[in-house]
């Protein structure tokens, strides 16, 4: 009964004394720090905003088994009930003509029949089409597992990760920079995109609100009343163009899909960031 | 005293003094000016101010003819009448050139044999479409659960960004109208070739274009 007694005791003390700090301040100080948001009453927790750049696949992913054997039964069944197109009735046209010549020993000149037939003109479509080398599905950079490329993984969407340093450690985690007052958070966010590429990337944003947050409290030793933890909000935009300018090891970003996520982020911070991201 | 050019009109019984060109003897006319009251009812032609009655315009005065009006009267008239009419005829639908087949396929000579299919193949079929039905709904519900936690994640954060500040949840739940028409190609089979150089050679466009003529009423 006391010690809870006690808590609210000291919550309410602690109230008096914010409402205290608020009066204190000059009216003409409270007025203008209302315009300003967040309003004069400045809550513990640090905004940040964070984006999640995401790289759309540029080719399809491979046929499953079954969406295979379905397939060719579409085609089957499209085949079979068709008409005869054109040059399916001179394919058929010529083979009668040949089994008559054939059957007939005496050949008069009756050869009608132009010097190309349908199959000779199959035959050379057949050999225009294995000369075009189309590009490859797997690329250098999947052979070699180069993650920061953005020629990997063509079937999937990936996602920016970048390394940055909070306090002592070294964490990976998506771009993030703190808010400041004055701009909306997906301004934050496009302010990131502009700082990480000095070159041109290009990015469409999915809308003004977040798509997911991630909040922890800061480690009691560094925790006071005004400063309790982070809230980082995640904005989904899609890349168009452009890239980063340093590739290889020494870079500080990495390109990953969703089960890759799991190398890189802490637990925490990957169950919320999981959530957001489109099994792809 | 004898005057040149015709005498100007003015108020019965008035005294005026007008400009003229007087006759001074000789052959000569010199500028002067007329001081007489005179009275001139007989030549007043109607009681307007003096101003009005003077012919101010430059041009010379037009003839005109009578039939003019009725001949543009009646060629307005006329093209009156060919609009109504063609107003009043049906138009003329633009033709879906994929619904008309063409007279050449309706040939029987084109219709195909119609196999016959053996009761394993048909079975066989059967299997695969119910395997197909039970794959795509599992691929549905998969797709459903996905976009309701995208959904749940962002209310979610919403919900904080509201405890955080009002402001900025105001801001992030406004419109955004930027993003709609939004067009992206999608995902082809084989990625672009760098330096690919398409042959070369022109092509005449044969579609037809329809265009169809509204008439406002």
């Amino acid at each position: 009964m006391a010690a809870p007694m006690g808590r609210t005791l000291l919550g309410v003390a602690r109230g008096w004394r914010r409402l205290d700090s608020l009066w204190a301040g000059s009216p003409r100080s409270r007025h203008l720090s209302l315009e300003a948001a967040p309003s004069g009453s400045r809550s513990p927790w640090r905004l940040l905003g964070a984006l999640c750049l995401q790289r759309p696949p540029l080719i399809t992913k491979p046929l499953t088994p079954l969406q295979q054997e379905m397939a060719d039964l579409l085609q089957k069944v499209e085949t079979e009930r068709s008409l005869y197109s054109d040059h399916e009735l001179r394919a058929l046209d010529e083979a009668k003509r040949l089994a008559k010549k054939k059957a007939d020993l005496y050949d008069d000149d009756q050869d009608e029949q132009g010097i190309t037939l349908a199959q000779d003109l199959e035959d050379a479509w057949e050999q225009a089409f294995l000369q075009f080398k189309p590009g490859a599905r797997v690329t250098e950079a999947d052979k070699k597992n180069d993650r920061t490329s953005l020629h990997r993984k063509l079937d999937r969407n990936l996602v920016l990760l970048v390394r940055e340093k909070l306090g002592d450690q070294d964490f990976w985690m998506l771009p993030q920079v703190e808010w400041q007052p004055g701009e909306t958070l997906r301004g934050t966010a496009e302010r990131i995109l502009t700082k990480l590429s000095e070159n041109n990337m290009e990015a469409k944003f999915l809308g003004n609100a977040p798509c997911g947050h991630y909040k922890f409290k800061l480690p009691k030793a560094i925790r006071t009343e005004s400063d309790i933890g982070v809230k980082v909000f995640f904005f989904k935009a899609l890349l168009l163009t452009g890239d980063f300018s340093q590739t290889g090891k020494k870079a500080r970003h990495v390109w990953v899909s969703k089960e890759e996520l799991g190398d890189y982020l802490q637990p925490k911070y990957l169950a919320q960031v999981r959530r957001f991201l489109l099994d792809v | 005293m004898r005057t040149g050019p015709p005498r100007l009109f003015g108020r019965q019984g008035e005294r005026w003094a007008t400009p003229l060109w007087v006759w001074h003897g000789r052959g000569r006319w010199i500028p002067g000016i007329c001081q007489t009251q005179t009275r001139h009812t007989h030549q007043r032609t109607s009681l307007l101010s003096f101003w009005e009655l003077i012919p101010m315009r430059a041009e010379p005065l037009r003839k005109k003819k009578k039939v003019d009006p009725k001949k543009d009267q009646a060629a307005k008239d006329r093209l009156k009448r060919r609009i109504r009419k063609l107003e009043k005829a049906t138009q003329e639908l633009i033709p879906i050139e994929d619904f008309i087949t063409p007279v050449r396929f309706l040939d029987k000579s084109r219709q195909r044999l119609q196999e016959e299919h053996s009761s394993e193949e048909s079975e066989q079929r059967a299997l695969l479409l119910k395997r197909w039905a039970l794959y795509k709904k599992q691929e549905h519900e998969a797709e459903r659960d996905t976009i309701t936690a995208l959904l749940e994640a962002q209310q979610e954060a919403l919900q904080e960004l509201k405890l955080e500040s009002p402001e900025l949840y105001a801001e992030a739940m406004k419109r955004d109208c930027s993003l709609f028409p939004f067009e992206k190609e999608g995902p082809h089979h084989t990625p672009p070739i760098s330096n690919y150089q398409a042959p070369e050679g022109r092509y005449n466009d044969i579609t037809k274009v329809y265009t169809q003529v509204e008439f406002k009423k």
